[in-house]
C-alpha cells in the first residue's frame, strides 16, 4: 500500500528559507489586521453617521467583503485596480486584498458590538459636555474593541490563512509562496507543505494564545 | 464593457463551474454539518479533558490554510496510501472535515447558551438526557446557532473556490479558464464575482433578519 | 456444502491469479483501454482549449497519438504547472505529456523519457520600457510562471543582478502576459512559442517578442513513476517513433511552424 518513500531531510534542509516566509507572512497579517480595525472603525463611523452617500459606501464594502471569495478579492486587488493604471507590487497587492477583507469582516462585528452598549451612555457622556467624536472615542469605542476582541483574534487568525493566496499575484516571499517555489524545484509535495502546516499552525496558535494573554491584561473584570 | 467574445457556450461553461460549486459546497456543509452537530455534543458532553484529542484534531482544520490541507490530503491520499479516488472527493472529504470543525464550535456555543437552571430543571421534571437535548437543548440552541451556521455554509461556498488545486474545475477556475482563452479578465471576474454575491448576500441578509427576529424575544 | 465449493474456489483461483500476474503500468492501461495523461492547458500552442473549451495544443495530439499507438483512448487532465507531479503520483494520470524539463532534481521524484520537445527561451517586453534585449532587462520588474524551467532559470539572473531587479512569479501564464501589459511587469522570459502566440494572438497590447535568453536549450519529456521501467521504456522508443515517421514534425508545422528543433543533445548518449 505504501511504495511512497518520504524524503524529509531534503525538505527539512529547506526549513531556514521556510521561516524567513513565515516572517513575511506575519508582516502582510499584522499589517493588514492594524489598517483593517481603523478602516473597520471609519466604516462604522460612516455606518452610524446621517450621510446617505458614506452609509453606502460603507455597506457596499462590507456586503462585498463579506459575499466574494477572499481569492476574488486579492486577484481584483491586483489585476482590477491595475486597468485603470495603478500598479501594486504583489506584497501591497496582498495587504490591499487581507486589509480589505478584514476591514469588511470587523466593520460587522463593531456594529454586533454597539448594540450592546446602551445608548444612554453616549446621552451621558453628551450631558457632561463630550463632544460627539468625544463621547465616542472615549466611551463608546474602548467597550466595542473589548466585545469585539475574541472576534478580532479569529479575524487575526483568518489574516494568517489568507496569506496562503498572495501566490495568485505573484508573491512569492510569504510562508506558502516559498513552499510553492520549493517545491517547483525539488517536487517534494507531501513533506515540504507538511511543514508549511505545521509552521501556520504553530503561528496561529502562538496569535490566539498571545491574544488570551492580553485579554486577560487589559480586560480584568 | 459589453462588446465581448463570449459566446453562449461559455455561458453554458460558466454555468458549469458554477453547478460544482453548488454541488461541492452543498456535499461538504451536508457531511461537516453532521460530523459537526456529533463532534460538537462529544466535546459538550465528555469535557474539555476527556475530548481535548478531539478539540485538537478540529483545531488544526482551523489553523492551517485550506490550500495546505487540500494539497496535503491530495498527496497523501494518492501518493502515501495509493488510492485511485478523484480530485472530487478530496475536495469533499476536506471540505467537510473543515465544516464540521467550524460546525462544532457553533454547535458547542449553542449548546453551552443554554442555562445550566433550565437543563436541570427540566432533568428534575423527570426529563431524560435525550428528550433534555430533544425538547429542550435543540430549539433553544438552535436559535443562538443557526444564524452563526448560515455564515459558516456561505464560508464554505466561497472557500470552496480553492479546490482548484485538486483538479476541480469550479466557478473560479472556470472563470480562469475563459480568461485565458478570452483575455477578458476584468468583464469575467465581475460575472464570476456577483455569481458569488447574489447567492451569498441574501442568505446572509436572512441570517442576519433570524439573528435579529430571535433575541429580540 | 457442495454448492458453496465451486464458488469458493473459483473465487480463490481468481485471486491468486490477481496477484500472481503483478500487471505493471504498461499492462494497466492497455488492460483498462484508457490512457490518462496530464496536460498544461494554459500553455498555448502545447496545450490550450478551443471555442468549445475543448483542450487542443501539440501535447493534447501527442497524447492523442500514444493512445492510439496502445489501442486505447485518450483522456486529458488537465493539471496546472504546480500540480504535474503531485496528479501522477496520486494515480490520478498515467503519464505527463506536460512540456516538463528534465532535470536532474526533478528526476529523483519521478522518471523521464528522452526528450520530445525543446524549447528556446524568448525575452518578451513592454513596449513603454524600452528593453531590446535579455541584458537589458537589468534593473527592472520581470515575471515568469511559478515553477518552470524559465521562472527558476530567471530568477538566479535577478539574484545576481541584484538591486533594482525584482523576480515575480505568478500561477499561470495567462497572468504573467496579463501583467506584462497592463505594466505591472516590465518583461518575461517564456518559451519562444509560448511568446509569439501570446504576442500573435493581439489578446495584449503593447508587449512584442525583443530577443533570445541565453539559457540552456530547455528539453522536456514524458515522465511517468519513476520505477515503471517497461512503461518508461516503451515511451521512449515512441518518442524515437515519432521523430522517424515525421509525425513530430508534422505536429510541430501544425501547431508552431518554422524550423524543428533537434531533439538531441551533440556528442553524448541518453
Amino acid at each position: 500500500m505504501f511504495d511512497y518513500t518520504f524524503q524529509w531531510k531534503q525538505a527539512l534542509a529547506r526549513l531556514p528559507k521556510m521561516l524567513d516566509g513565515a516572517v513575511v507572512t506575519m508582516e502582510v497579517a499584522v499589517l493588514s489586521m492594524l489598517l483593517g480595525i481603523a478602516l473597520a472603525i471609519l466604516l462604522t463611523l460612516f455606518r452610524q453617521s446621517g450621510s446617505r452617500p458614506l452609509k453606502a459606501i460603507a455597506t457596499t464594502w462590507v456586503e462585498i467583503a463579506r459575499n466574494t471569495p477572499a481569492l476574488f478579492q486579492i486577484y481584483m486587488a491586483h489585476f482590477g485596480i491595475a486597468s485603470f493604471g495603478i500598479h501594486f507590487s504583489p506584497f501591497t497587492s496582498l495587504l490591499i486584498g487581507i486589509t480589505f477583507n478584514n476591514a469588511g469582516y470587523l466593520a460587522e462585528n463593531f456594529r454586533g458590538a454597539l448594540k450592546a452598549i446602551p445608548d444612554t451612555q453616549t446621552r451621558a457622556g453628551r450631558s457632561l459636555g463630550m463632544t460627539p467624536v468625544q463621547s465616542f472615542r472615549y466611551i463608546v469605542m474602548p467597550q466595542m474593541l473589548r466585545i469585539s476582541f475574541l472576534p478580532m483574534t479569529n479575524q487575526m487568525v483568518w489574516a494568517i490563512l489568507m496569506t496562503s493566496l498572495g501566490v495568485t499575484v505573484g508573491m512569492n516571499m510569504d510562508l506558502y509562496g516559498v513552499t510553492q517555489d520549493l517545491n517547483a524545484l525539488t517536487f517534494r509535495t507531501f513533506e515540504l507543505f507538511a511543514i508549511a502546516g505545521v509552521i501556520f499552525y504553530v503561528i496561529t496558535k502562538i496569535i490566539t494564545l498571545g491574544a488570551r494573554l492580553i485579554a486577560m491584561r487589559l480586560f480584568r473584570y | 464593457m459589453f462588446d465581448t467574445a463570449l459566446s453562449a457556450n461559455d455561458l453554458i461553461f460558466l454555468a458549469k463551474g458554477a453547478g460544482i460549486t453548488i454541488v461541492v459546497t452543498a456535499i461538504s456543509v451536508a457531511i461537516g454539518t453532521v460530523l459537526g452537530i456529533l463532534f460538537g455534543v462529544i466535546r459538550v458532553q465528555l469535557g474539555a479533558v476527556l475530548s481535548a484529542p478531539l478539540t485538537f484534531v478540529l483545531d488544526i482544520f482551523r489553523s492551517v490554510p485550506l490550500l495546505i490541507q487540500l494539497v496535503l490530503a491530495n498527496a497523501f491520499v494518492g501518493m502515501v496510501l495509493q488510492l485511485q479516488v478523484s480530485g472530487f472527493f478530496v475536495a469533499c472529504l476536506v471540505l467537510s472535515l473543515y465544516t464540521s470543525a467550524y460546525c462544532a464550535e457553533i454547535v458547542r456555543g449553542g449548546i453551552d447558551a443554554v442555562p445550566a437552571t433550565t437543563r436541570r430543571a427540566a432533568r428534575s421534571l423527570g426529563m431524560s438526557w435525550g428528550q433534555d437535548m430533544r425538547y429542550i437543548v435543540l430549539p433553544l440552541a438552535t436559535r443562538v446557532a443557526l444564524p452563526s451556521w448560515i455564515g459558516l455554509a456561505l464560508g464554505v461556498m466561497k472557500d470552496s473556490a480553492l479546490v482548484y488545486v485538486v483538479q476541480v474545475t469550479e466557478l473560479l477556475k472556470s472563470t480562469q479558464i475563459l480568461i485565458t482563452r478570452l483575455q477578458e479578465p476584468m468583464f469575467l471576474l465581475l460575472i464570476c464575482g456577483a455569481f458569488y454575491f447574489i447567492i451569498s448576500f441574501p442568505l446572509a441578509r436572512f441570517g442576519g433578519y433570524l439573528e435579529k427576529r430571535w433575541s429580540n424575544d | 456444502m457442495n454448492k458453496f465449493t465451486l464458488p469458493a474456489a473459483l473465487l480463490a483461483v481468481t485471486a491468486v491469479a490477481g496477484t500472481a500476474a503483478q500487471a505493471d503500468k504498461l499492462d494497466d492501461v492497455i488492460s483498462s483501454g484508457k490512457l490518462r495523461c496530464a496536460v498544461v492547458l494554459d500553455f498555448p500552442p502545447m496545450g490550450m482549449r478551443d471555442e468549445n473549451n475543448e483542450p487542443i495544443g501539440f501535447d493534447v495530439d501527442y497524447c492523442n497519438d500514444l493512445a492510439a499507438a496502445l489501442g486505447v483512448e485518450a483522456e486529458i487532465v488537465e493539471t496546472p504547472f504546480p500540480e504535474r507531479i503531485p496528479a501522477l503520483m496520486s494515480g490520478r494520470v498515467d503519464v505527463g505529456v506536460a512540456s516538463t524539463s528534465d532535470t536532474l532534481e526533478r528526476a529523483k521524484t519521478v522518471g523521464f523519457t528522452v526528450p520530445y520537445f525543446a524549447f528556446e527561451m524568448a525575452v518578451t517586453a513592454n513596449d513603454e520600457t524600452g528593453i531590446d534585449s535579455f541584458e537589458a532587462m537589468k534593473g527592472h520588474t520581470v515575471g515568469a510562471v511559478a515553477g518552470t524551467y524559465e521562472a527558476i532559470a530567471l530568477e538566479e539572473f535577478v539574484n545576481e543582478w541584484g538591486e533594482g531587479s525584482t523576480f515575480r512569479p505568478y500561477q499561470t501564464q495567462a497572468d504573467v502576459f496579463l501583467a506584462l501589459s497592463q505594466g505591472q511587469l516590465d518583461a518575461t522570459v517564456s518559451t519562444s512559442t509560448v511568446a509569439q502566440a501570446n504576442v500573435k494572438s493581439g489578446n495584449f497590447e503593447g508587449i512584442s517578442v525583443v530577443g533570445t535568453a541565453p539559457f540552456d536549450i530547455d528539453y522536456v519529456g514524458l515522465f511517468a513513476k519513476r520505477d515503471e521501467y517497461g512503461f518508461l521504456n516503451y515511451l521512449d522508443l515512441f518518442v524515437n517513433q515519432q521523430v522517424r515517421t515525421g509525425r513530430y514534425e508534422e505536429l510541430y508545422e501544425k501547431w508552431i511552424g518554422g524550423d524543428v528543433p533537434s531533439l538531441s543533445v551533440p556528442g553524448v548518449y541518453r
